[in-house]
């Protein structure tokens, strides 16, 4: 059954169309092929790609505050067996960047979003990691260029987003 | 002697810092076959592909973007040992070359930095280089070791091989690539169910017991085969199937496990180099590899 919740703004629907393969949204004529090849599905029923082209196609901007979108493997392998080759991981990775503002984001990404803007890496690199590396004849890779990734990234403005933005992403299981 | 060929090596945060046994194994195969990686300082993080993206995907793509153009400037083809930094790179170069609106608009990002993209890049993986750009043919003539009478499983893992469009594998369900590198080896492929599955772990910031549950269903099915060892080329496969195996295997039999071996390792196992497999497995192998190498036997 279809329910409807919000039929006065198309504004996510629109949104999704307007970014990069968003379109592709519109080839989907719900036939679950998706979900039936799902990983994730096959082991937590709530989790149904096919439902959540669904949200999207209605505009349904509750799907952005679902922790359910993280549990995406972007495995793509619904994306292999749709028929009209909608890129449904894709437009999942659109519902979570839609969710950032309000914290549907979990933890663990926002820190490693962090750590790529402040070094440039999604990991901190020490001493010790240095001196293996030397160890085993492999050479000195330098340091990233942080400067280039803040002047890059400036129009976007994801550093300030990140300054505010708190995770009120619970993980671990279902709610 | 033929000349040696010389590729922008893509390196990434995973394999360099914490598996550098992985680099260190793929140099020295690749060595043996004319091959040199010459890493680029302006590379940064490409960024990974299963968290970022879902934070702010144009950041994404605009990061991945200026690492493609970092690329662009050596005139060199590119490799990515990373699954992960390869389907970032590729992905970015496919939307690039397919979206010119997209281009322009990060091509004007890039300018603040005197970078530009064109979409010209090659970028490719440790199997487009090893079967597509050497051959099996010279391959086999470096196996001084064959790893007749052993079985092996590959896992090719999602994000090496999909979206083919950007990815430029042979196959998204049916892969073959590396199954004929384990054949140039001497030893045999494993049939198992489910051959391209994930490993489960893009989901463990998320979800991790039901990241576990499918990494166990995924090791369950290898062991059905009779396989001696899990064959990877992906790092985060690896840290999943091999360092946090025990995590897996303890949700059906805590007593079982399975090796798991870098594709670069067991290519230089069979070309002799069994001796730095072994002093590297010390470190970062959590699954005894020694009754595995035994089984091979012959000095290394």
């Amino acid at each position: 059954m279809v329910v409807l919740r919000s039929t006065s703004d198309l504004a996510f629907r629109n949104w999704v169309l307007e970014q990069p393969e968003g379109e592709t949204l519109l080839r989907c004529y719900q036939c679950g092929r998706c979900t039936s090849a799902c990983p994730v599905a096959a082991i937590d029923n709530s989790f149904n790609p096919r439902l959540f082209l669904q949200k999207i196609l209605l505009a349904d901007e509750s799907l952005t505050e679902e922790q359910l979108v993280w549990t995406c493997l972007t495995c793509e392998q619904c994306e292999v067996r749709c028929p009209e080759h909608v890129k449904i991981p894709h437009l999942l990775i659109l519902a979570k960047v839609r969710g950032l503002v309000g914290g549907n984001t979990p933890q663990g990404a926002l820190d490693r979003a962090r750590a790529i803007l402040a070094g440039g890496r999604t990991i901190m690199v020490n001493e010790s990691m240095l001196k293996t590396r030397d160890k085993m004849g492999l050479p000195d890779l330098g340091q990233p260029p942080v400067d280039q990734i803040a002047s890059v990234l400036k129009e976007i403005g994801l550093a300030k987003k990140l300054e505010t933005v708190e995770s009120v992403y619970g993980g671990g299981s279902n709610e | 002697m033929s000349k040696a060929k010389t590729y922008t090596y893509f390196p990434g945060c995973m394999i360099p810092f914490r598996l550098p046994h992985f680099e260190m194994a793929a140099r020295a195969v690749l060595k043996r076959l004319d091959i040199e990686l010459e890493a680029n300082p302006g590379h940064a993080c490409c960024p990974e592909p299963t968290t970022f993206t879902g934070v702010d995907f144009d950041a994404w793509v605009t990061l991945a973007a200026r690492n493609v153009a970092v690329s662009e400037t050596t005139g060199l083809e590119t490799v990515a040992l990373c699954s992960g930094c390869f389907h970032t790179l590729a992905v970015a170069n496919h939307m690039i070359q397919e979206d010119e609106k997209l281009k322009g608009r990060i091509n004007e990002r890039l300018k603040t930095v005197g970078l530009k993209v064109t979409g010209d890049l090659t970028v490719k993986n440790i199997l487009h280089v090893l079967h597509g750009d050497v051959g099996l043919e010279r391959i086999k003539k470096e196996i001084t070791h064959p790893l007749t009478g052993l079985k092996f499983a590959p896992h090719y893992g999602c994000h090496l091989v999909r979206p083919l469009e950007a990815t430029h594998m042979d196959d998204a369900e049916q892969p073959m690539w590396m199954d004929d590198l384990i054949e140039v080896t001497g030893a045999e492929v494993a049939e198992f169910e489910d051959k391209m599955s994930c490993c489960g772990a893009p989901i463990t910031p998320s979800d991790e017991d039901k990241a576990f549950t499918l990494t166990a269903q995924r090791i369950e099915k290898i062991r059905a085969s009779g396989a001696d060892a899990i064959i990877v080329v992906c790092p985060t496969c690896y840290t999943q199937l091999e360092m946090q195996q025990k995590k897996a295997t303890a949700k059906f039999d805590p007593e079982y496990s399975i090796p798991v071996l870098y594709l670069g390792e067991l290519l230089a196992i069979a070309m002799g180099m069994k001796d730095m497999v072994i002093s590297n497995a010390r470190r970062y192998h959590r699954v005894k590899v020694g009754p595995l190498l035994e089984k091979i036997g012959g000095a290394a």
